[in-house]
């Protein structure tokens, strides 16, 4: 621990510096901050409608202005989602061209492997208390899951939201009935989508499990303790003293009165989302058993 | 000072006659006001006759066709609404001050509710003569069928075209299209409709008002031969894929459509199989977490 805390007793001028594991750079906490804002614009613009015969509904709806007024909004957020996606398909396209197709299904990528499955059987072998918890690379197989649907699931429910916004055009290729398909896509969809960041994938990976409770900030700040990275993955730490490319991802990252004052500003948004989340689950729990 | 007391004298002068006026209107509105007031509702006098017995003070009923009926009229619900400087008479015809005697009141509920309508309004009379409703009512001598008050009411007729009516719609048919009524507010149209949209179509902006037929006359706002320029009335360039769109699937029933059915289906399983999944290993995860004491442990 006292290994990365760099300080300078001698010279209290001087800001406290801390050497950091740099685990996302700044696209991809942009990347994460749109997809953020746009998903819960989305969710309170759209679930007052799939259902649309409870109470909570029409609070909701009045407290946004309206349905007319959440259509403009829920557009507005779906055009933030095309962005961030084409940006996002950009960015993978750009870094597999740069590395020329090396470490695609390398250990630190997004893409499942083999791991994941033995890591999934290491996992429930854990939880019944017959083995250590596996050790993980840089994303875990709930993380790649996590990712992989919001990637595949934008290309479903975009396209479908696309058709309704447009079903002048949409007809002009296809049978009315596309329209009705799209509805059902769109809603379940939603839902599907809804359940996995708010309360059984990712919420959970950041701020229920054990090692993240009660906030992992790193998505915000970009960088975390080394010691605190070596331990929540020490494949990818290890692989990166192997290959001698832990200096690549090693940051000096000062101390100041700003960094309270951006952690404050973390601490309100996960709140705000937090209870946002909180809030529609319970809404659509009620639904279902009203 | 005395430089702004001499600019405002001018004015000043020209002040009071303005008040004085404007406190011996209000005096006059209020004296008017104090003195009408158990007299407010502006009734026709053939109405004020009729209000005599027809009063909210009169608690008797009337039974009519097995219906018990009260005798009072909301006078100014009545008066509010479009009908409201009319005589009584114009719709119960026939009826003469006093006592109503059998032959005034025979058959009264049809005349009033159906036939006395004509007199003012033959072009929706005629439409609706020839209406799937009208065919049921003059044809096949159905009572269950709607006849003009129904959809209209009796006493608070309101502009078709007003929020009041258009909200109330939907009620109105699904006394008798309850199903349809389920479906149509699963669609877009029927969400935004109970969220407070008051432009979205709702029933009679597809089927029609007064003139509704089923789908198969050829005559029908649904029909195929009219049912794209029934759509392009608020989706201009419609065609026929477009009002190819079904608006009263119901996607749970494989009845309706297969495929739409297949896919709910699908996604039914999905959700249920990925929240499964994610809600065992959450609770595992936690469950595991706190007999390990990794909570509260200290990360770095």
């Amino acid at each position: 621990m006292a290994s990365t805390v760099v300080s300078t007793p001698e010279q209290g001028a001087k800001p406290r510096t801390r050497v950091e594991y740099l685990r996302f750079n700044a696209f991809h906490r942009w990347m994460h901050f749109l997809v953020f804002v746009s998903f819960t614009v989305l969710v309170f613009t759209g679930m007052p409608l799939k259902y649309k015969d409870t109470e909570w509904a029409g609070w909701v709806m009045d407290a946004i202005g309206g349905v007319t007024a959440a259509g403009v909004y829920h557009r507005i957020a779906a055009i933030i989602t095309v962005a961030y996606w084409l940006a996002e398909v950009t960015f993978m396209i750009v870094s597999i061209v740069r590395h020329r197709g090396r470490g695609v299904f390398g250990p630190g990528s997004m893409m499942f492997n083999k791991k994941d499955l033995r890591d999934i059987a290491g996992m429930f072998a854990w939880f019944f208390g017959k083995g250590a918890k596996p050790q993980f690379d840089r994303y875990t197989y709930w993380e790649k899951f996590d990712f992989t649907s919001l990637v595949l699931g934008t290309v479903i429910i975009g396209t479908t939201g696309f058709m309704m916004w447009f079903p002048l055009e949409t007809t002009k290729v296809a049978p009315g009935i596309i329209l009705n398909i799209a509805l059902v896509i769109h809603s379940n969809e939603a839902l599907l989508a809804m359940g996995v960041i708010f309360i059984f994938v990712h919420f959970f990976s950041a701020h229920i499990k054990p090692e993240s409770f009660p906030l992992d900030k790193v998505i915000f700040t970009g960088s975390l303790p080394v010691e605190h990275y070596k331990a929540e993955r020490p494949l990818e730490y290890a692989r990166r003293v192997r290959e001698g490319t832990l200096d690549e991802v090693l940051v000096e990252r000062r101390i100041t009165w700003r960094t309270y004052v951006a952690d404050v500003l973390w601490w309100t948004f996960t709140a705000v989302a937090g209870v946002s989340a909180l809030l529609m689950s319970a809404f659509i729990i009620w639904s279902v058993f009203d | 000072m005395r430089g702004r007391a001499d600019a405002s004298a001018p004015r000043r002068r020209t002040r009071p006659p303005g008040l004085v006026l404007l406190l011996a209107l209000a005096l006059a509105l209020g004296v008017g006001a104090a003195t009408c007031a158990p007299v407010a509702i502006a009734l026709s006098p053939g109405a004020q006759e009729c209000a005599k017995c027809h009063n909210a003070e009169n608690p008797g009923t009337i039974s009519v066709a097995g219906e018990t009926k009260p005798l009072a009229v909301d006078l100014e619900a009545y008066e509010a609404s479009l009908h409201g400087k009319l005589d009584c008479t114009g719709c119960h015809i026939g009826f003469e001050p006093g006592p109503h005697t059998a032959k005034q009141t025979e058959g009264w509920l049809q005349t009033a509710k159906l036939e006395a309508c004509r007199n003012c309004h033959a072009d929706q009379f005629t439409m609706y003569e020839s209406s799937f409703h009208g065919t049921l009512v003059f044809d096949e001598g159905s009572t269950e069928a709607p006849v003009c008050a129904d959809c209209h009411t009796a006493h608070n007729i309101v502009a078709p075209d007003s929020p009041e009516f258009r909200r109330g719609i939907l009620d109105l048919c699904a006394r008798c299209h309850g199903g349809r009524g389920e479906t149509f507010l699963d669609s877009y149209h029927g969400k935004a409709f109970l969220l407070g949209d008051e432009e979205t179509a709702t029933c009679p902006d597809c089927h029609g008002g007064h003139e509704i037929l089923p789908e198969s006359d050829p005559a029908s706002l649904i029909s195929d031969e009219n049912r794209i320029a029934t759509c392009a009335k608020c989706h201009p360039g419609a065609n026929t894929n477009f009002a190819g769109f079904m608006v009263h699937l119901n996607p749970q029933d494989p009845r309706d459509s297969f495929t739409v059915w297949l896919f709910w289906l699908a996604y039914v399983l999905l959700i249920a199989a990925v929240f499964t999944f994610g809600g065992v290993h959450t609770a595992m995860y936690i469950y595991r977490g706190i007999k390990d004491g990794l909570y509260g442990r200290k990360h770095s």
